[in-house]
């Protein structure tokens, strides 16, 4: 009870709710602006925090980045620019649903889809903080390789048709992992001699390039068709759904929800790998799978409710251990320490004033995402249905500003009007570019922890047959790779069953 | 078809180079039993065997006259179909890239408003005093959400050296 009664003082409390209020709505616009990571909209709020009461400074940290992880789907939706990492799989039928006309009604899924999901894992953040924090402690390197193979083998889902295709895709984007330094050696591999690409190439270069500087390229190229770039048919307000509709969709944001939550506390597997898990396992268990790349709501919900449950579960090891799986949580474990708090098994029983207004925090940011979100995007949507030259000179200026206030480097602009080209090409040829994310996102985890397995055992492969949590997931991504391989087979047999 | 057949030979070269990169990586004792080259010299391989198998594909493909189903999402009315609209596609990297070479020179201001007039030109705006006021309006905007209010530290340019 002591703890209902300190979440009820936390939700009472006038700056807290206020810092509720803008974090979230800093982080919605922070999340919107492409290049700008949840990470990033959190440490520019973070020296404001510094004169805050502990308790107001941590709720307005984690509703910057409550706001910022939903704020990703905006611009995902709108113009096929994913604001977030995390958001990539949203522009599979986010975008194609706002070329049909109804992205008033994809913004409100995932609005909706969003703040359920962040519900729910605040309510499991409560009660089972201690049991998935055990989770967390048992993934060892075997068990992290298997689990990046795992995100790997959904290439398989996202191949649009032609499964090799897909394949050199995600070979493609793990090539461009490689570029940098060895993770293990220190080793500069594909450099050439260039102090810019030591670092390796961040992927959201690559996601801006593929994606943003694409589209604006396919923009240019298009004729006017009298309308003026504006999509037609379109809806201009946000539109809610209800709750038939919700209840419909429960399977794609059960899978979401729940996916979000198993892999929040896992260090470096983040939103970005639920989302695209989500978006495989809402595909597979669907009733009109086939619905999916041409605009289907399932697609839209699944992974939005798991990049935002990840927001709640993510806190977890970060609460519990003191260890920051993400930037963003390294930011919050930053301002915690800034206030004197010491992260770790004792906190809730040390502060538990903090812990239990943290949770009274969430679930205000959660309430103040679907309020703020509503508000926020119908002007959105009227920003994108300008005529095409303003609409695109000005996401063409967001996407150059982005990119420079990432690293203050010039170097990041060639890197993406380079995956611009490539991004224009590859979509002209039917090459999917979703697997090249993938293959990015995923490179540097697969290696590491693949090398890093073989250096426990003097490079016995049997290591990843060992772990139990390795081999389970390692037959999981065998199950997806060969069903696949099934369908592939299956329709290149059909035509021919057809014509004997 | 043609056209993928001839990036599956692209690629295939592509995996030669990498590899022949690969191999040029030094390889410390720390490494382990993997060194730094042994995932690039994998990956090499992968996408040699992998073109090689979509350049068949599509050889057989071409040859029988098969067409392929288009899995793009966009609307079929708005695919550019000839040289023309992909030069022009080309035309937006080539703004980018000037955007780029005068950012550090002109700053992040005066950039910004040059890039709206010229992208919106570009894009099919009539020159106009309202394409004019855009600009200007639009570079103001961007400067002061980038550098007032978020507080990233943008190229000045020249400016500071008259002021």
């Amino acid at each position: 009870m002591d703890g209902l009664s300190y979440a009820l003082t936390a939700l009472t409390t006038p700056t807290i709710v206020l810092s509720a209020a803008g974090g979230v709505l800093w982080g919605i616009l922070g999340g919107a602006l492409p290049g700008l990571s949840p990470s990033i909209a959190m440490a520019l709020v973070l020296p404001f925090t510094f004169d805050m009461s502990p308790l107001a400074a941590i709720i307005m940290l984690t509703s910057v980045y409550i706001g910022a992880e939903y704020g990703g789907s905006i611009p995902a939706i709108l113009i096929r620019t994913p604001g977030t990492n995390a958001a990539a799989a949203t522009v599979i039928d986010g975008y194609t649903l706002h070329q049909q006309g109804r992205g008033g009604e994809a913004l409100g899924l995932s609005l909706v889809a969003g703040t359920i999901a962040g519900l729910v894992g605040l309510i499991c953040l409560v009660f089972l903080t201690k049991p998935l924090a055990m989770v967390a402690l048992y993934f060892t390197p075997p068990a992290y390789f298997a689990l990046a193979f795992l995100g790997l083998s959904i290439i398989a889902a996202l191949s649009e048709g032609s499964l090799i295709k897909g394949l050199i895709m995600g070979v493609i984007g793990l090539m461009l992992a490689m570029v940098g330094t060895d993770p293990l050696s220190g080793a500069p591999r594909f450099t050439f001699g260039e102090p810019d690409l030591l670092g390796g190439i961040d992927y959201i270069f690559v996601m801006l390039g593929v994606f943003a500087v694409a589209e604006l390229m396919n923009k240019v190229a298009t004729p006017d068709d009298g309308a003026g770039g504006v999509i037609k048919n379109t809806v201009t307000r946000m539109r809610l759904p209800g709750l038939r509709k919700m209840w419909e969709l429960r399977r794609a944001q059960t899978i979401g929800t729940g996916l979000g939550i198993i892999e929040g506390p896992i260090p470096g597997a983040g939103g970005t790998v639920a989302a695209f898990l989500s978006y495989n396992e809402a595909k597979r268990w669907s009733k009109t799978p086939e619905k999916f790349g041409h605009g289907s709501e399932e697609g839209v919900v699944a992974p939005e409710a798991a990049n935002n449950a990840v927001t709640s579960s993510a806190l977890i090891p970060t609460l519990s251990f003191g260890i920051p799986g993400s930037n963003s949580m390294a930011i919050l474990l930053g301002g915690l320490l800034i206030h004197g708090i010491q992260p770790g098994p004792m906190l809730l029983s040390n502060r538990p004033d903090l812990v239990y207004g943290l949770f009274g925090g969430l679930f205000m940011a959660n309430i103040f995402m679907l309020i703020l979100g509503m508000l926020v995007l119908t002007p959105c949507i009227w920003l994108v249905n300008r005529p095409k030259p303003y609409l695109t000179a000005c996401i063409m200026m967001v996407v150059l500003s982005g990119i420079y206030s990432i690293n203050q480097s010039l170097f990041d602009f060639w890197i993406v009007l380079v995956a611009g080209v490539v991004g224009y090409v590859m979509r002209r040829l039917e090459f999917p570019v979703l697997p090249l994310i993938l293959g990015i996102v995923l490179g540097y985890m697969i290696e590491s922890s693949y090398r890093r397995s073989l250096l426990l055992t003097n490079g016995d492969h049997i290591v990843f047959l060992q772990n139990p949590l390795s081999l389970g997931l390692l037959c999981c991504a065998a199950l997806i790779i060969g069903l696949a391989a099934y369908a592939e087979v299956r329709k290149a047999r059909k035509p021919q069953d057809m014509h004997g | 078809m043609r056209a993928t057949f001839i990036v599956s030979c692209l690629l295939f070269l592509l995996a030669v180079a990498y590899w022949l990169g690969a191999d040029q990586i030094s390889v410390s004792r720390l490494a382990g039993g993997v060194g730094a080259d042994g995932m690039p010299k994998l990956l090499a391989v992968a996408l040699g065997v992998l073109s090689l198998a979509l350049a068949t594909q599509t050889f057989f493909q071409m040859r029988a006259g098969k067409l392929a189903a288009p899995a793009d999402p966009v609307k079929e009315g708005d695919e550019p179909t000839n040289w023309h609209q992909h030069a022009r596609a080309m035309g937006l990297i080539v703004l980018g890239g000037f955007y780029i070479l005068l950012l550090p020179h002109l700053g992040y201001m005066l950039s910004s408003m040059l890039m709206l007039g010229g992208v919106s030109f570009y894009a099919g705006l009539k020159p106009s005093l309202r394409m004019l006021v855009f600009a200007v309006i639009g570079g103001v905007v961007y400067y002061l959400i980038f550098t007032r209010i978020l507080g990233i530290p943008l190229p000045s340019g020249f400016w500071p050296r008259l002021f």
